[in-house]
């Protein structure tokens, strides 16, 4: 109950497929079991094919996104030239853990596409900044033991864009429909290189 | 029992709050005025502990203000609200932080569009169409989720209003002391004169 | 040392007061543990399901590799040979045997009273009884009975460990019941999907669930149990799968991931 990754509740999932990959998350914002909104998307767009999902404490979900958006602006502009999700993963990390004894409490996960090498790219945090590099899917927010259990069940691997944007969609609906604290509606990306699909489903609305 | 509502409609936004000042159970003033506006088309309304309170919105009326002087220029809703979050934000984390909820209503000077943000004292922001703090969220928002509709006008959105008093005059256990409503359109901020002296009859 | 002492409540600096402060140990006795594991039952129009791992833990120990947790009712003592109905039990093992035995005392009581079988129905009403029997001191365990109903389709009745039941399609239960849970909603009872082109928005179809073959089912449990272990430390070693039709109770066994 007094778990601050677990006042406010979301949920956040990112799938590889073949050269793409999709990242997706809920809509709600709760204080405890009171919905205060459903429009309170979780996915941060920091370059073209770069994106930053952030779960946990609503508070912390805002001043990290904003934080990030501060920190990737500087670096367009000294390097000339937009982030890799790589070196988003490693700024986001050590920005984490500069805090080490008084974190943020959220749990980011990153997925994207590198501009230079074309491969898609995707990895989480715990809340200090200890990254987790998977092959496969990340999960993260109040329905994670749902999302694991889905995802598991229904990813494989080489998806083509429109079968990923299935699976990463069925996986999270399903998984945020067992869970009080997530739901209200998702948002769905879709990284291919050079082409990013955005999707908005409804979902059970309560 | 402090109530903060605010309502957003096709070009104004409404900002409503309780006007007795309470400490425990002891209602120490009955017309309290628990807003503040901070530029030409943007107030808050704000509840939580006392001293916190003005203290917090004062700060933020003198930044605004401030930086109106400075730029000669008003700051836009959204950019009043992401300041007031970060300042919050930045005492939630400090030796005392300040417990404040606000409810920050404007419209943007460019865009003539309304604006209503919600912050909680954890310095969460939700732009909203309709909002509300307190124990107002558990007897109001439903009568909002059946009843707003985003363009609808400013005397809808007064009814409206009364709709969700009513509803608090007749569920809350202690008399709040009637509403203080503000509306803000593109021409500015004005206060609404409405009638605290409607008995509502339980049912 | 006393006087330093001096300074709590309650001791005035007395020498005997020391050894009474000094090396207190209060004992107590919790009567439950937790065994970890993982079960599930699926229904089909002539056959029902019940499945769940073999692995039996205690915190990060392993017990055993293989305890099974689903069993036969009202059958001969030592082969379950002329039961109809099953039932599979996680939470506390213990508890979980103890009900087994009740129960399955009662329904073989029920056959040479009566001369004939318990339905399962029956059994399922019985079952919340003697699990609300002992409302203040329960059997720590999450039950789902199964078998088939008086008109031959799969029956499946899902359990809180105070008798709370429904009957129901599908149902995970134990340590990954919330990884197993949504993924039975979508594959089983169709839960999210839509007729492809049935229409935009509001105007789509919802795909209506349809009763699921033998072979599908199992397959799905099979799915589940493997996403199950990789996921969940308690959940792994073995799968038992228990399948009851018209032509009675057949049990295999699959190996899981042993980590």
């Amino acid at each position: 109950m007094s778990n601050p990754f677990d006042i406010n509740g979301g949920a956040c999932v990112a799938m590889v497929g073949k050269d793409c990959v999709a990242i997706a998350c809920d809509l709600r914002l709760g204080m405890q079991s009171l919905t205060i909104s459903n429009n309170f998307p979780k996915i941060f767009n920091y370059a073209p094919s770069t994106y930053l999902g952030l779960t946990g404490l609503a508070t912390d979900v805002n001043t990290v996104s904003d934080l990030f958006r501060y920190k990737v602006n500087m670096y367009r502009l000294r390097e000339e030239r937009d982030i890799a999700p790589q070196t988003l993963a490693n700024l986001v990390s050590s920005s984490l853990y500069e805090k080490r004894f008084g974190p943020y409490f959220v749990s980011p996960v990153i997925a994207g596409i590198n501009p230079t090498t074309g491969k898609p790219f995707i990895c989480g945090f715990d809340s200090i900044g200890c990254i987790d590099f998977a092959k496969d899917f990340i999960v993260s927010g109040t329905a994670s033991d749902q999302l694991f259990g889905t995802c598991e069940g229904l990813w494989e691997p080489d998806l083509a864009p429109e079968d990923l944007f299935e699976t990463i969609s069925q996986a999270l609906l399903s998984a945020v429909d067992r869970d009080a604290l997530s739901g209200w509606g998702a948002q769905v990306y879709i990284i291919e290189k050079d082409k990013v699909t955005q999707r908005l489903l409804k979902g059970r609305q309560d | 029992m402090e109530v903060l509502l605010g309502i957003a409609g096709k070009d104004f936004v409404i900002l409503a709050a309780s006007k007795a000042a309470m400490r425990g159970p002891t209602v120490l003033k009955a017309e309290d005025d628990k807003t503040r506006q901070l530029n030409k088309h943007t107030v808050m309304a704000f509840s939580g502990e006392s001293g916190d309170t003005v203290q917090f919105a004062e700060y933020i009326q003198a930044n605004a203000a401030l930086y109106s002087m400075r730029n000669d220029t008003e700051l836009s809703p959204s950019a009043v609200a992401n300041f007031v979050r970060g300042e919050l934000a930045r005492s939630l984390r400090s030796r005392s932080p300040y417990t404040v909820n606000l409810l920050l209503g404007g419209i943007d000077p460019v865009t003539e569009k309304p604006h209503l943000y919600w912050v909680d004292y954890l310095a969460s922001l939700a732009p909203l169409p309709y909002a509300a703090h307190g124990y107002a969220q558990y007897y109001c928002l439903s009568i909002l989720d059946k009843h707003h509709h985003p363009d609808c006008s400013l005397e809808e959105g007064l009814a409206l209003l009364t709709l969700c008093t009513d509803e608090l005059k007749r569920r809350l256990p202690i008399d709040y002391k009637g509403m203080l409503v503000k509306v803000v359109t593109k021409d500015g901020v004005r206060e609404i004169p409405v009638d605290n002296d409607k008995v509502v009859r339980s049912a | 040392m006393t006087s330093l002492m001096g300074n709590h409540s309650g001791t005035i600096g007395y020498s005997f007061s020391e050894p009474t402060s000094a090396n207190v140990k209060q004992h107590s006795f919790y009567p439950y543990t937790d065994n970890g594991g993982s079960t599930l039952g699926i229904t089909g129009a002539d056959f029902a399901i019940l499945a769940g791992d073999t692995r039996s833990t205690s915190g990060y120990n392993i017990n055993s590799r293989m305890v099974p947790k689903v069993f036969k009712i009202g059958g001969d003592d030592e082969t379950g040979e002329g039961a109809n109905i099953i039932l599979s039990v996680v939470g506390f093992a213990a508890d979980g045997n103890a009900l087994k035995e009740k129960l399955d005392t009662m329904v073989r009581m029920y056959k040479y009273q009566h001369g004939k079988s318990m339905s399962v129905g029956a059994c399922a009403q019985r079952l919340s009884t003697i699990l609300y029997e002992k409302r203040f001191f329960p059997y720590y365990v999450h039950a789902i009975l199964a078998g088939l109903d008086e008109e031959g389709v799969g029956a499946l009745y899902s359990y809180d460990p105070v008798g709370s039941y429904e009957r129901e399609q599908c149902r995970a239960a134990g340590a990954a019941s919330s990884l197993i849970m949504p993924f039975l909603d979508n594959q089983v009872n169709s839960k999210n999907q839509y007729i492809p082109g049935s229409g935009e928005g509001h105007a789509l179809v919802p795909k209506k669930a349809e009763p699921l073959d033998k072979e599908t089912a199992t397959k799905l449990v099979k799915d589940a149990f493997t996403s199950a272990v990789e996921r969940h430390i308690e959940v792994g070693d073995g799968l038992q799968l228990v399948i009851v039709t018209r032509e009675g109770i057949e049990e295999v066994f699959h190996a899981l991931k042993q980590d």
